[in-house]
């Protein structure tokens, strides 16, 4: 089940999706990593431990999949850029809207700005996600 | 602007490799990459997504993974060939086919770019996967920065973290 469909508007926000991070959402036994471990870090110059980029990108992916279920999953595409650390017990948001459309085959490529912001609001991630819809209705006609 | 005077030359598995290394064209490999349900299970735990998509219930159709799922191995691939932490700046990603579990993607990556800029070292590669008919999965360009410290600072000391990691999701 999917929030957008063929009849989506340019313009359209996404449903933001947000978590906490905790440091505990980056352990992985007992390594000692940038992500885990405020000496490690600091040897790279990190002031703290860095989430897992992939992990803060998750939002948006949970977001999309959300929006287009399996639009996303087959025919799902992005483009992110990683803009500043994002440190292990920062809140963020992934948000986005709707900004074009263009008609692909039988389905219909929907393309959104997405980005994730942190507690203080700046920008984390930010770039480009689509994803397809059926243009046909899939449902039976009514007898 | 980062903390520490300088970049860190070496750590548990061995020397970083220097921006010189990274050789643009050079092949990264190839692994056979096998899917399971405890791959799955554990992806979906990463992104906090449990979606019906990736938890079937009774009666429905079969299991597919998060795309997301794809972002290890093309890593490890470039693990395998350079000591690189650094972090992740870009992640460019298309999925053509569903990752189903108990099927086997062959990935092969290389590298295509690599510069200099905000005096930050830079490294791109690319990556996709098939299955085992030969069908494009997904296909992906990521970039790096090969240091958080800028360039002019000199390379020493060890590191605790490093870039080669056990191949595990």
């Amino acid at each position: 089940m999917s929030i957008i469909t063929k009849d989506v508007k340019l313009g359209f926000e996404l449903p933001a999706v947000s978590k906490k991070f905790r440091i505990e959402d980056f352990r992985r036994g007992d390594e000692k990593t940038i992500h885990t471990d405020h000496e490690a870090a600091a040897k790279e110059g990190l002031p703290a431990p860095v989430a897992v980029g992939p992990q803060v990108a998750a939002l948006i992916f949970r977001q999309m999949r959300l929006c287009f279920g399996a639009g996303w999953i087959v025919g799902g595409r992005f483009d992110l850029t990683f803009r500043k650390p994002v440190f292990v017990t920062d809140f963020c948001v992934a948000r986005g809207i709707v900004t074009k459309t263009e008609r692909e085959g039988e389905k219909l490529r929907v393309h959104c700005d997405v980005r994730v912001e942190n507690q203080e609001r700046g920008i984390v991630i930010t770039g480009r996600a689509s994803a397809v819809v059926p243009i046909v209705d899939t449902l039976p006609p009514r007898s | 602007m980062s903390t520490a005077k300088a970049r860190v030359l070496e750590d548990g598995q061995g020397r970083r490799a220097a921006f010189e290394d990274i050789q643009v064209g050079q092949s990264l490999g190839e692994m056979e990459w096998e899917i399971t349900d405890d791959l799955i299970d554990l992806q979906c735990q990463l992104d906090q997504d449990f979606d019906p998509l990736y938890f079937p219930q009774s009666g429905a159709t079969t299991r597919v993974a998060p795309p997301s799922m794809t972002y290890r191995p093309p890593r490890w691939l470039f693990s395998r060939t350079y000591n690189v932490r650094g972090l992740f700046v870009r992640w460019e990603n298309e999925t053509f086919r569903e990752i189903a579990p108990n099927t086997t993607i062959r990935v092969t990556g290389s590298i295509v770019d690599k510069y200099v800029q905000k005096d930050r070292e830079f490294v791109v590669y690319q990556a996709e996967g098939r299955d085992s008919a030969g069908n494009l999965v997904f296909r992906s360009r990521r970039t790096h920065v090969l240091d958080f410290v800028e360039r002019t600072a000199p390379r020493a000391g060890a590191g605790i973290d490093s870039g080669i990691k056990p191949e595990r999701i």
